[in-house]
Order: C-alpha cells, then sequence, then structure tokens
C-alpha cells in the first residue's frame, strides 16, 4: 500500500460575496477554471485523474446538479474522469482529500483532484429552500445559526470582545505581510471576466484594520454579545484544488510530492458550541500520528470566528505563533465549501517555504463537528 | 419603466449644475427612465475633474425624502464636467440649466452652448428670478427660438408644480415638446408663466410668509400661535409659516426679499412690506437657519437625554418649550375661512392681517404674471401645498365680502376683485367647471388630452351608487370607478358591501371597473377604530365575519367577469394594498407608497394578501423555485411591515406586476388606468384560481429560525416574534405537507385562523389601540 501525496493546490482569487469582483461569476466556472489551473501547473497527466471530489456547503442552484462532474465537463477534462459532490458544510472539500486517500489506500485509483467551490453570491448559506426538521429544531441546536454558536462559544470560554478583536486584528495583518511579500501568488489561479478583467489578486483582507475600527463595529447575532462581522470570517466566493495522488504515482510521474498525508479525523461536537469541534477531531487525529500539539510546526485553522479560533488554540494547548500564518478566514475569506482543500494545501506548502516537518489542518463544521489532518513533509 | 399615452421627441436631457435643483432635475428625468447627462464645473482642488457632478448623485443616495425612486434610476445618470464634456449635449434633446443665479456667468455658459449643441434642442434655464429676455440677451436666433424658462419646485421629485416661460422668439413646437416632457414624463403641472419677476408661486408664497412674520412680530403673536392660526385652518402645510420657514432655510429669506426687491418695480407692494427683522438676521448669524442648522423657530433640545420640541419666542429671542395655544376653534378650526378673519382677539386679527393682504396680493398679479386665476391656484397649490388656491380661498370667503374688508383696512383693491363683484371666481355651469377671465367672461377649466378627473365626473353625475365608504362613478366608456369615501378612505364592511354590488351591476351594465379616488391618499387601509370597538366588546364573531367579509369581496373583485384595474397613489396600506393585489392589474403613480403593515398593528394581513403576495413571488421568474424563497421572500417583506418610497420600487418588492403601468402626473391617473381597463375587456377571461404548494411546518421552523435571530440581536420584540411566527404559519400553508396542494380558500382559512388568534392578544390590542392613539406603531 503507498503512501498518500499532496502534490499541487491552487486556489482562485477569494472576494467578498455580493460586492465583490466574483459576485456576478458561476461557481462551477470558477471551481472550473481553478481544476484547469491545478493541472497545468503540476503537469499531472489530465487522463490518469480517476475522479474529481468537489466539496460544496449548498450544492444547489448553480452548484447543484453533482458539480462535481459537470465542472470535469467544463474543463474539459477527459471524459473517463469521474465527478462526486462531497458535502460536510465547511469541513467538505477537507473530507474530499480524506475520500481520496482512503480510495488510494485501498487501490481505488491514484490520482485524484479534491477541490471545492462556494460561490456565496449565488447560493445563500442555508440554500433556497431551508426546511429543517421542526421537531429537531425544537429539540436541538443543530439549526442553530453560525453565529450564534460563535457567540456561546465565546460566552463558554469567557472570551471578551478585546480578545476577539485583537486576534482578527492579528489575522488582517499576517495576511497583510503575505500580501506584501506576494505570498499568494503561486496558488492563486487567475480567473478572466467577461469583460476582459483578470482578477488575480483577493479581495477580502483588510491589513490597515485596527482595533480601534473593530471597536466601532455593531454587534452581528446578539445585542448583548461580543460577536461582529470584524470577529467573523465575511461571506466569500471562491474555490481551491488539491492534487492528491499516491507517493508511488508522483514519483514516477515527476511529480512534486509537497506533504504526505499521515493521520486525518472526524469529531462530532454538541451543536450549540460548533466552533471547538476541532478540538476532538486534532486531538484523534494526533493520536492516530502518535504525535502530539507541540509536534506541529504549522497550523492551518479555520478562523469561523476569533472566539472559536481562541477557544480552539487554548484548548488545544497551541502556539499561537504556528498558526495561520498567512492569515486566517478572518481576512482572507470562507467560501464554506473550498475552505478545507484551501487549508490542506496551505499546510503543505507552508511546510515547503518554512521548513517544518508536521503540520495541522482543521476546522470547525456547522452542526456541530471537527474534522482535522495531519501532513508529514516529504 | 412608466408608460405614456404619448411619446415625445425628448430622448435624453443635460442638466448642467449639480446643486439641489440641478441634480434633483436629474433625478426626476431618470426617474421616467430617460438618461440624463449631469454637468458641473470641475472643482479647483482634487484630482477627480467630475468630482461634483459625482458627489451630486452619491449625496442624492443617501438623501431622505429621496430624490431618486429606485437604485435603478441612479444608474441613468451620467456625470461629468462642463470643461472636459459640454460636446456631449449634442446628443441631449433638451439642455436644463441650473447653475448660480448670475446673469453673467449664465450668458457665459449659454455662449457655450452655442457652439456646441445640436440646432433644434431645446435649450431652458431654471432661474427663478432673471428675466427670460436678459437671459437670452445677445445670443443668436436660433437660439433664442430653442429658448424658454422651465422654473422647477423643490424638491424636484416631490413638488408637481413647473411654471414654464416662454419668450416673444420661443419657438412654439419646441415648447410644446418641452411642456409635453415634463407633464407626461417628469409628472409635472405646468403653468404658463410670464416673464414677470419671481414668476407666480415664488411672488405670492414670499409675499405671504413675509407679510405673515411682519404681523406676527407687530402683533406680538408667538410662532406656535402664528402656525396655529395660519396652518391648517387657512389650509396651508400643516408645518404652519414658521414651520416651513425652518423646512426651507431660513437663510434662505433673505436670498429672496433681495432677488424680489430688486427685479420688481419700485411701487410693489411686496416693496413696502420687505423688511428684515434683526433676531432673524442674528439667528442666520449664529447658525439657526432652521432643520438643516442648529434649529430655527422650532428645535428639538435633546439635552439630558429627553426630546423637548421648543419654540423661539419672538420677543426674547430665547427658545423656550413649545406650547399648544388651542386658539382655533369651530368652523375657523375646519378651515371656514369668513369665520377665521372674523374672530375677535388676536386670532382673527392676525388672520385678517395675513391673509387679506395675501390675498389681494395675489389678485393683483392676473394678468401680469399668468393670464388665468387658474394659473395663480395651480401654481399655489402645487408649488406652495396649499389646499386651496388665492381665487379658491376668496370665493370661500365672499369676493365682495373680501373687498370690503380691504377697503376698511385700507388695503388695495386688485381689478379683478373688483371686477367680479359679488360673484365667484369659479362657477359650474352645466356640470362643467368655469373660472372668471380678465375679460370679465367666465371660460371653461379645460383639461389637456389624457387628464380625466373624478372631481370632473362628479360635477356632471350622481353616483351609480353609494353608501357611507364608498361610491360607484360612470367615468365613460362603459367604466365604473369604485371611490372610497371614508375618512382616510378605510376600509369597513361599508365598502365591502358596495363591492359585492358593484360586481353584478358591472357585470351587466359596464364593461370594467377601476378602483380610484382623489383623496390624498388611496387608503390607509381597514377602518382600525372599529376593529378595535369589536375588540374592546369581545365581538369576536364581528370581527370573523368582518374578515371573512373582506376576504368574500376581494376575490369576488378578482373573480369578477370583467376587468379590474386599482389604480394607487400615495399611501395604500394594509386592506387598501390588498385590493391592489386582488386587482387583474394596477396603474400606479409614480409616488406611491405601498405595503402590507398588518404587522405594526400586531396582526396580519387578512384580506387575502398572504395568498396574493406568495403567489406574486412565485411567479417571479428571476426568483429561485422550490417551496421556500417566495415564501421567504413574501415572510421578509410582510414581518416588517415593509412600504415602498415609490412604484418603482413596488415592482422590486413584488406589490406591482412587471406588467402593471406607473403614471408619473398625478391627473394623468385615472385616464391610464380606465385605458388599462379598457385594453384588457376584448377576451376577458378571470383568473384562474391558484394553488399552493407550500412548506409547512418545515419551512415554518426556518423561519422560526431567523425570527429569534433577530430577537437576539435587539431587532425583535417579544411580539414581534408572536406576530412573526402566526404570520410564518399561514405563509408556510399551517400544516400542510410540501407535496400537499392547497386551495385559496385553504389560504385564506389560514389567514382567518391566525388574524383571529392575535385579535384576542391583548399585546396586539395595545398595538391597535397605540395607533389610533398616536398614529405610530407601538414597539410592545
Amino acid at each position: 500500500m503507498s503512501d498518500v501525496v499532496i502534490a499541487g493546490y491552487v486556489r482562485s482569487p477569494f472576494h467578498l460575496a455580493y460586492k465583490g469582483a466574483l459576485a456576478k461569476v458561476r461557481p462551477d466556472d470558477l471551481a472550473a477554471n481553478t481544476i484547469r489551473g491545478l493541472i497545468e501547473k503540476t503537469g499531472v497527466k489530465a487522463e490518469d485523474i480517476e475522479d474529481i471530489v468537489m466539496g460544496c456547503a449548498f450544492p444547489e442552484g448553480e452548484q447543484g446538479f453533482n458539480i462535481a462532474r459537470l465542472v470535469g465537463l467544463l474543463a474539459d477534462l477527459p471524459i473517463s474522469v469521474g465527478g462526486m459532490t462531497v458535502n460536510r458544510f465547511c469541513g467538505s472539500s477537507m473530507s474530499s482529500i480524506h475520500y481520496a486517500a482512503g480510495q488510494i489506500a485501498m487501490g481505488a485509483g491514484e490520482v485524484f483532484i479534491c477541490a471545492g467551490v462556494e460561490g456565496m453570491s449565488r447560493v445563500p448559506m442555508t440554500g433556497f429552500n431551508p426546511m429543517p426538521n421542526p421537531e429537531l429544531a425544537k429539540s436541538s441546536a443543530a439549526y442553530l445559526g453560525m453565529g450564534d454558536t460563535a457567540e456561546n462559544v465565546a460566552k463558554k470560554y469567557d472570551i471578551s470582545r478585546e480578545e476577539q478583536e485583537a486576534f482578527a486584528v492579528r489575522s488582517q495583518q499576517k495576511a497583510g505581510k503575505a500580501l506584501e511579500n506576494d505570498a499568494f501568488a503561486d496558488e492563486i489561479i487567475p480567473f478572466t471576466l467577461p469583460d476582459g478583467t483578470v482578477v488575480d489578486k483577493d479581495g477580502t483582507p483588510r491589513p490597515t484594520t485596527t482595533a480601534e475600527d473593530l471597536a466601532g463595529l455593531k454587534l452581528a447575532f446578539d445585542e448583548n454579545g461580543t460577536v461582529t462581522a470584524g470577529t467573523s470570517s465575511p461571506l466569500t466566493d471562491g474555490a481551491s484544488a488539491v492534487l492528491v495522488c499516491s507517493e508511488e504515482y508522483a514519483k514516477a510521474n515527476g511529480l512534486t510530492v509537497m506533504a504526505r498525508i499521515k493521520s486525518m479525523a472526524i469529531s462530532g461536537c454538541a451543536p450549540e458550541i460548533m466552533g471547538i469541534g476541532p478540538v476532538g477531531a486534532s486531538q484523534k487525529a494526533l493520536e492516530r500520528a502518535g504525535l502530539s500539539i507541540d509536534d506541529m510546526d504549522v497550523i492551518e485553522l479555520n478562523e469561523a470566528f476569533s472566539s472559536q479560533s481562541i477557544a480552539t488554540i487554548r484548548d488545544l494547548g497551541a502556539n499561537e505563533d504556528k498558526v495561520n500564518l498567512d492569515g486566517g478566514a478572518i481576512a482572507i475569506g470562507h467560501p464554506l465549501g473550498a475552505t478545507g482543500a484551501r487549508i490542506v494545501g496551505k499546510a503543505a506548502s507552508l511546510l515547503q517555504r518554512e521548513g517544518g516537518k508536521y503540520s495541522l489542518s482543521t476546522q470547525c463544521i456547522g452542526g456541530g463537528q471537527g474534522i482535522a489532518t495531519i501532513l508529514e513533509k516529504a | 419603466m412608466p408608460e405614456n399615452t404619448q411619446t415625445t421627441t425628448i430622448n435624453k436631457v443635460c442638466v448642467i449644475g449639480a446643486g439641489t435643483m440641478g441634480a434633483g432635475i436629474a433625478a426626476q428625468v431618470a426617474n421616467a427612465g430617460i438618461p440624463v447627462l449631469l454637468l458641473d464645473i470641475v472643482p479647483k482642488d482634487g484630482d477627480n475633474r467630475n468630482a461634483v457632478a459625482e458627489g451630486a448623485v452619491a449625496k442624492m443616495l443617501k438623501t431622505q425624502p429621496a430624490p431618486f425612486m429606485s437604485k435603478r434610476a441612479a444608474k441613468l445618470v451620467e456625470t461629468g464636467n462642463i470643461e472636459d464634456h459640454l460636446d456631449k449635449v449634442a446628443e441631449c434633446d433638451w439642455i436644463v440649466e441650473a447653475i448660480i443665479e448670475r446673469l453673467d456667468i449664465k450668458q457665459d455658459l449659454y455662449s457655450k452652448l452655442e457652439e456646441v449643441r445640436t440646432a433644434g434642442t431645446a435649450v431652458s434655464s431654471n432661474t427663478s428670478t432673471i428675466p427670460l429676455a436678459q437671459l437670452t440677451d445677445g445670443r443668436s436666433d436660433a437660439f433664442k427660438n430653442d429658448f424658454l424658462i422651465t422654473h422647477f419646485f423643490n424638491p424636484p421629485r416631490y413638488m408637481r408644480l413647473i411654471e414654464i416661460v416662454a419668450g416673444p422668439h420661443s419657438d412654439a413646437g419646441t415648447v410644446e415638446m418641452v411642456k409635453e416632457f415634463v407633464d407626461r414624463k417628469l409628472g409635472k403641472t405646468v403653468v404658463d408663466a410670464e416673464d414677470s419677476p419671481g414668476f407666480i408661486a415664488n411672488r405670492v408664497g414670499t409675499f405671504w410668509i413675509q407679510q405673515a412674520v411682519n404681523s406676527a412680530f407687530d402683533l406680538g403673536i408667538s410662532v406656535e400661535e402664528a402656525d396655529e392660526i395660519g396652518g391648517r385652518p387657512m389650509g396651508v402645510p400643516k408645518t404652519g409659516l414658521f414651520g416651513l420657514i425652518d423646512l426651507i432655510g431660513i437663510d434662505l429669506m433673505p436670498h429672496l426679499m433681495k432677488s424680489l426687491t430688486s427685479t420688481l418695480p419700485k411701487d410693489d407692494w411686496y416693496q413696502q412690506i420687505a423688511r428684515s427683522e434683526p433676531m432673524i438676521e442674528a439667528m442666520i448669524e449664529e447658525g439657526y437657519t432652521g432643520r438643516k442648522g442648529k434649529g430655527g423657530f422650532y428645535r428639538i433640545n435633546r439635552e439630558g437625554g429627553g426630546k423637548v420640541k421648543e419654540a423661539k419666542d419672538l420677543k426674547s429671542g430665547e427658545y423656550r418649550a413649545a406650547a399648544r395655544p388651542g386658539l382655533v376653534r369651530g368652523p375657523a378650526a375646519k378651515g371656514d375661512l369668513k369665520s377665521l378673519i372674523s374672530m375677535k382677539g388676536k386670532v382673527g386679527d392676525y388672520a385678517w392681517s395675513v391673509l387679506g393682504p395675501t390675498l389681494s396680493y395675489a389678485a393683483s398679479i392676473v394678468p401680469e404674471a399668468t393670464a388665468t386665476v387658474v394659473g395663480v391656484d395651480d401654481a399655489m397649490k402645487l408649488g406652495y401645498n396649499w389646499k386651496r388656491g388665492p381665487f379658491e380661498m376668496i370665493d370661500a370667503i365672499g369676493a365682495a365680502h373680501l373687498v370690503e374688508r380691504l377697503k376698511e383696512s385700507d388695503y388695495p383693491v386688485p381689478p379683478i376683485l373688483e371686477q367680479v363683484g359679488d360673484k365667484t371666481f369659479y362657477r359650474v355651469e352645466d356640470g362643467q367647471l368655469q373660472y372668471f377671465g380678465t375679460d370679465g367672461q367666465y371660460h371653461d377649466v379645460e383639461r389637456p388630452e389624457g387628464v380625466l378627473l373624478l372631481e370632473d365626473v362628479k360635477r356632471t353625475s350622481e353616483p351609480v351608487s353609494k353608501n357611507g365608504s364608498a361610491a360607484l362613478w360612470d367615468i365613460g366608456d362603459g367604466v365604473v370607478a369604485l371611490e372610497f369615501t371614508g375618512k382616510m378612505n378605510a376600509l369597513d364592511e361599508q365598502v365591502m358591501k358596495l363591492i359585492q354590488q358593484a360586481v353584478p351591476l358591472v357585470k351587466s351594465d359596464y364593461k370594467a371597473l377601476v378602483v380610484y379616488n382623489e383623496g390624498s391618499n388611496f387608503s390607509a387601509g381597514a377602518n382600525l377604530g372599529l376593529a378595535m370597538f369589536a375588540m374592546n366588546i369581545a365581538a369576536w364573531s364581528e370581527v370573523e365575519k368582518s374578515v371573512r367579509g373582506g376576504q368574500a369581496a376581494y376575490k369576488a373583485l378578482k373573480y369578477a367577469p370583467f376587468p379590474v384595474v386599482s389604480a394607487p397613489f400615495g399611501m395604500a396600506l394594509g386592506g387598501g394594498c390588498e385590493i391592489c393585489l386582488n386587482s387583474d392589474a394596477i396603474q400606479a403613480h409614480a409616488e406611491t407608497y405601498i405595503g402590507l403593515v398588518e404587522t405594526g398593528v400586531g396582526i396580519i394581513p387578512g384580506w387575502g394578501g398572504c395568498g396574493e403576495m406568495i403567489s406574486r413571488w412565485q411567479e417571479n421568474p428571476r426568483h429561485p423555485n422550490g417551496p421556500m424563497p417566495a415564501v421567504s421572500k413574501s415572510f421578509e417583506i410582510i414581518s416588517t411591515a415593509t412600504v415602498v418610497k415609490s412604484a418603482a420600487e413596488a415592482k422590486e418588492y413584488g406589490f406591482l406586476h412587471h406588467k402593471d403601468g406607473i403614471t408619473m402626473n398625478r391627473d394623468r391617473l385615472l385616464y391610464d388606468a380606465k385605458q388599462k381597463a379598457l385594453s384588457m375587456v376584448d377576451g376577458y377571461e378571470a383568473p384562474e384560481k391558484p394553488e399552493y404548494r407550500l412548506p409547512g411546518p418545515s419551512g415554518a421552523a426556518a423561519l422560526k429560525l431567523a425570527v429569534e435571530s433577530f430577537h437576539n440581536r435587539g431587532m425583535a420584540t417579544e411580539h414581534d416574534v408572536t406576530v412573526a411566527e402566526e404570520l410564518a404559519y399561514v405563509l408556510t400553508g399551517g400544516n400542510t405537507d410540501p407535496i400537499d396542494v392547497l386551495s385559496e380558500a385553504d389560504m385564506l382559512n389560514l389567514e382567518v385562523e391566525a388574524f383571529m388568534r392575535l385579535v384576542r392578544n391583548p399585546k396586539s390590542q395595545l398595538r391597535v389601540e397605540h395607533m389610533l392613539e398616536t398614529g405610530k406603531p407601538l414597539r410592545n
């Protein structure tokens, strides 16, 4: 049985939903363009690809009809390449990597494109037809709004508004520094709009954000709470893609092996505090890898909210200096289905850049789950 | 975009000058769906050479009341500057100059325009003070041919008056083209004015303001007393005189005075009364310029966290708590002017000292400022929001009586007053409204082609049927108009009864029905007073009967075998909105403020509004499919009691269907609605009954989650949550299942069910009571 490796990572530019440069772009077109970019960048032979596994949190409307298959056709991939859409909300495209890793380990394919997409301008969060189970809605917090869960975490962990804002400012500053160093140029596949405009940079980061700016914002979810739009990840349009293959295949075909998948895990938690989902999942993954949090050189933690990020870092005993070196979702944006692949791909590329050995990528998931992936530098 | 019965040749307009007036005119052109180029000077500082015009558009997007009727309209305004883009006026069919009131600067601009404009395009000035002859001095004959004055009033979207001055050289065809355009497309009422200082409205208005201020100081009348006497009883805006000055800006007064004193002949009466009060000068000096400044004759004092209305003491110059003098009682309070000016003491003295000279002065400007008394009356009603024009007021007092009083007071008596003698300025002869001309003869008041007024119909005929709350009128060509006649055009069982009578009547003897009236608003909805009464005595079966009665009447209209067109204008709220939703088509005035506002009084729409709103959103091809989207959208609109701010916006919210019409000119609304109804007569078939596939409790659960989130954010009160959940219950189809089909009758039953639960809720009753007492919603 061969080891499974990450052999390429790209993403589209990330832009704010509704008002950003990608608001009028169909998510399938955006994903297809990103995948074409991945194939060109890695040089993988398209005919060898077994499947496109596409994460999407609200796979309906323009993201419907099994978007993964359609994206394969849009991207002019050989007809033999399959397509499957995966939904685990924010964990969708990390799950697509886990699925591919399992398939490769079983010998059910050698090369997979694990991608994710969310056009949040095009398909609203909750979808067009939210129809919760009325009984479950009464008896549990399964459908609780994400902002409310962030408030719950802030309360439970006694995280002040100031702490949350300081964290958000750091995220913005890290993204700002990464922008200065052109650190995203390698990963972004530009998208050309119908009018010929080339979108090749993120529209999301606000590097000049100060604590004072954030202190002036209105509370977004609870009039007596602490969470604002400034300490939440913004609604975002974007796509990401990672090339996952067996180490043998990568070597035989001259692909760049970025990192090996060391372990993976899923873990449920209480829906009302879904933001601490990464804790259980990461602990499981660390145990499976036989490693401790201190062994991690790079940590990519999706920042759904400041409050859940701080709680997770605290409970895991992680060193914040290793977290989100180029900024997290508060600054870069969180296109739900695309984030998981982004933070695994990003961790792999940071291991190469920073020279560490292990990385942890982890995120919280609405409804009460966490997901984690540990990579080892190849 | 607005529909019109006739096209003009103006397809693009240029407005030069992006101040309040110019920008507002440009916005109104855009509101009509016409592209407009807005130019202003290049600013002294900064890199952006279009900053002035761009800034004006940006500011208008934030201004309330909004100059634009929709965001889409704003996109029709192209901005630029007069140095780089003046050549673009060649593409425009009408150039409106609205720059600073300085003759040299205007003349300089015109000389440049001569070089770049396309010959034959209309050029007009929005000047309010400079005579046309001076403006065109030195221009070519061709320019003079195409030139006229188009004097708009502020704000251009909302004030219906436009004074048009044609010069001796103005080409009749060009003037006609502009008149047609401002009438049909911009919705303005054209009053022809002579080339005389201040034209009509500002001339009378400035005199009136000056005289009212002078008299208050001279007679020792307080600001509140003056406004009480000079406001409602005289039929001028309820702000009263001083409230009005606060609104337009106290600093504007010296400008108006200066411009009129410099242009009016020395022997004009205004010259004698023009004076400035040191106290008012000091107010302007210190920034107390009215609502836009630190305060005016009134201000709201928020010191200590409170909100106290204060008024200026005209003697001491200090602010003190505003009083409610309660001086005017009896017939005078209800607008009986003769009683008002005859009252003993300061009420009568003040009323006479304002009204006597003002009416005399107004009568003196015919025909110098405009050819007929109708022109003066229209100008004051539409340009200053007076309820009655000066000559209508004179008729109410009696011209002979007025002349007597004027002579007693040693005020001038203008010739036309002597001439009319003991007759009136208006009379009805064979059902035709006539006015008294300067030739001593009566002439018909002529309506432009395409204008049909119910007030004219009423003069010539008796209602086809009527009761205490509504009437049916034969408006010709086989069309009947249903008019609401109750207070505020409130809807009650009488209205529903007449609708039920109208259906068989129209079916047998007529072709179509138009729902229309000429009140200040289309309808503010159901008669809440009656509802409160029924609630107080717990007459629940009566309440339910009236809900079901309204549903039955509206559905009878909807399924009647003839076209029904509703023609809303102003406010069309609650039941007033629902009758529109149940009509085959709507022809709305551009200034229609429609909405289902029931949640504000703790209830939900009960006359079919819930189902109709869902149907409208389900039919919208641009809206996503599935059981929820139409429900969610309807819920969002109804639960927040959304009232749209224009007919254009009503289309965005689904109150108006895309095929419904918008009429820009209020006077053309009935005609357009009638034409719309007639156009549907041939082959008319009543609509098929809708079927609803709704999400049921799952959808209600989703809406409930959303409401809870609003509640957490402090944006919905506890009772808002209760009302919203009842609304969600109805809109999601109660206990239905997504695979089941609900009929319209099912939806109506759900409405009744939820409505009846809510009216029994004491918190909803408090809301109704509060609305009746204060006119404002209670947030309990």
